[in-house]
């Protein structure tokens, strides 16, 4: 039973004693500050942002602990959530922006679970034999005994050209009477339009997504890879911010807020229809 | 009113129900112990890449490591990479990433580790298990003799960890334990 005591230990501690091979041995690299500096995951970005972590990410803080969600962390935090280098976000709105949040009467958190934020997925899909980009739009749901990703909306540019329903003169329709001869003029109208979209009500909006669905049932969309991912966050009142990965050179990288919006009314849905640009 | 008094409580119950189910109940001392396995686990994982990489890892030794490795991961498990050059993700099973890790064309490899790791929090899947990611960033450096050549990069890679409660008998008494296995990971060349 020694032996073999012995012979785990010396093996246990050759692994170990390798200088350089493992996560934090002997030779491992130092962090110079910019790794420890960077919004390495969406989670540490969520974490900071409510300042329920530590300055350098090892602790977490929950309620009941002396630092959790402390205003003076959260505001030296939230000053480095923001790309300072490309997006040319005035620090006057970022001033406003951090006012509101830090708010001591009211302050305005950020939570993973409780929706108005969803995630923007560029993606490539082969269709009709050609490399086509398709925007997937995606929202957290829960299901079962925990959460997940969900497929909300698609964007797909030869869908969108598919549909085009023309308007004023240019539109055919059905006319007011046509109940009177039971629809015999419905033949008319499906085969001498290319555009039956026509005949739909003003508030008609193609559903990309069932038809994506179906075209990947059948075969004819095929999953290549994943170009870029963002998201869209409406979480806190009056303010809309896109969160972007920086993948460059400098302590000001990872998940950094890249857009951020002052939000007035009526704002929300055109900004959502941007986003999505279903119209 | 009465007879709304029974529809009431059924959907009290049917939200405490659901409440309840999702809710996370790991304690943060439980997080803890979890966070210690599953960084054992990316401990492991990274000893193991940088013996398969090493050019003086005979190869009987490497395919033997690689068995090793492959035991850590969750079935299906893949790595998905992408360089500063180009966005998009090349997928690999994790089998043949570490086969494409032990032929590159070097004379010399050196694989080390940054002293800095992030974990997440753990989420809940529909499933009942657990799924965290670690973050740990790698140096890799290739040296060729005959070209002169040496090529550098630095890596961060995400590495899914699901977290599972699990049960064994020992002696007759049945004995409840975490058990944390790695899944996909995504593999990011850094501009650093």
């Amino acid at each position: 039973m020694r032996k073999i005591i012995i012979v785990i230990t010396l093996l246990i501690t050759s692994f170990g004693m390798a200088p350089g091979q493992g996560l934090f041995s002997p030779g491992s690299p130092k962090d110079d500050g910019r790794f420890a500096a960077s919004t390495k995951q969406v989670n540490q970005f969520f974490r900071r942002f409510n300042a329920e972590e530590s300055q350098d990410g090892s602790q977490r803080y929950y309620s009941g602990d002396a630092l959790f969600r402390d205003r003076e962390l959260r505001g030296k935090f939230i000053s480095i959530l923001f790309d300072n280098e490309t997006s040319g976000i005035s620090s006057q709105m970022k001033t406003e922006f951090m006012r509101e949040v830090l708010s001591e009467s009211q302050p305005q958190f950020l939570s993973f679970h409780e929706g108005e934020w969803f995630a923007e997925v560029l993606a490539v899909f082969q269709y009709k034999g050609r490399s086509e980009n398709v925007t997937l739009f995606l929202k957290i749901q829960p299901e079962g005994l925990g959460y997940e990703w969900v497929i909300d909306k698609v964007v797909f540019q030869p869908f969108k050209d598919i549909f085009k329903k023309p308007s004023g003169t240019d539109k055919s329709f059905i006319h007011p009477l046509s109940h009177e001869l039971g629809f015999m003029n419905l033949r008319k109208a499906f085969e001498n339009s290319n555009t039956p979209e026509s005949y739909t009500p003003k508030e008609y909006v193609p559903d990309y997504l069932t038809l994506f669905l179906y075209e990947l049932k059948k075969g004819s969309i095929k999953f290549e890879t994943i170009s870029d991912v963002k998201f869209h966050f409406f979480q806190i009142d009056n303010w809309y911010f896109e969160l972007d990965q920086f993948n460059r050179p400098g302590f000001n990288t990872g998940w950094l807020i890249g857009d951020l919006v002052k939000l007035k009314p009526g704002d929300k849905e055109n900004i959502l229809d941007f986003i999505y640009d279903q119209k | 009113m009465k007879k709304y008094i029974p529809l009431f409580l059924m959907l009290f119950f049917a939200s405490a129900t659901v409440t309840l189910a999702q809710t996370d109940n790991i304690s943060p001392a439980r997080k803890q112990a979890i966070d210690s396995l599953a960084l054992e686990k990316v401990k492991d994982l990274s000893k193991y890449i940088s013996i398969i990489g090493s050019k003086e890892t005979q190869f009987s030794e490497a395919n033997r490591v690689m068995d090793r490795a492959e035991e850590l991961f969750a079935p299906d498990a893949e790595m998905g990479v992408s360089s500063l050059n180009r966005k998009e993700i090349a997928y690999y099973k994790v089998r043949n990433y570490f086969e494409r890790l032990m032929a590159l064309n070097y004379d010399r490899v050196n694989i080390t580790w940054y002293d800095i790791h992030y974990i997440s929090d753990l989420e809940r899947q529909p499933d009942g298990r657990y799924v965290g990611v670690i973050t740990v960033y790698q140096r890799f450096e290739g040296t060729s003799i005959e070209s002169g050549l040496n090529y550098r990069d630095t890596t961060k890679k995400d590495i899914t960890i699901y977290v599972e409660k699990k049960q064994t008998q020992i002696a007759g008494r049945t004995i409840e334990f975490w058990d944390v296995m790695l899944g996909d990971i995504r593999v990011t060349e850094t501009a650093a």
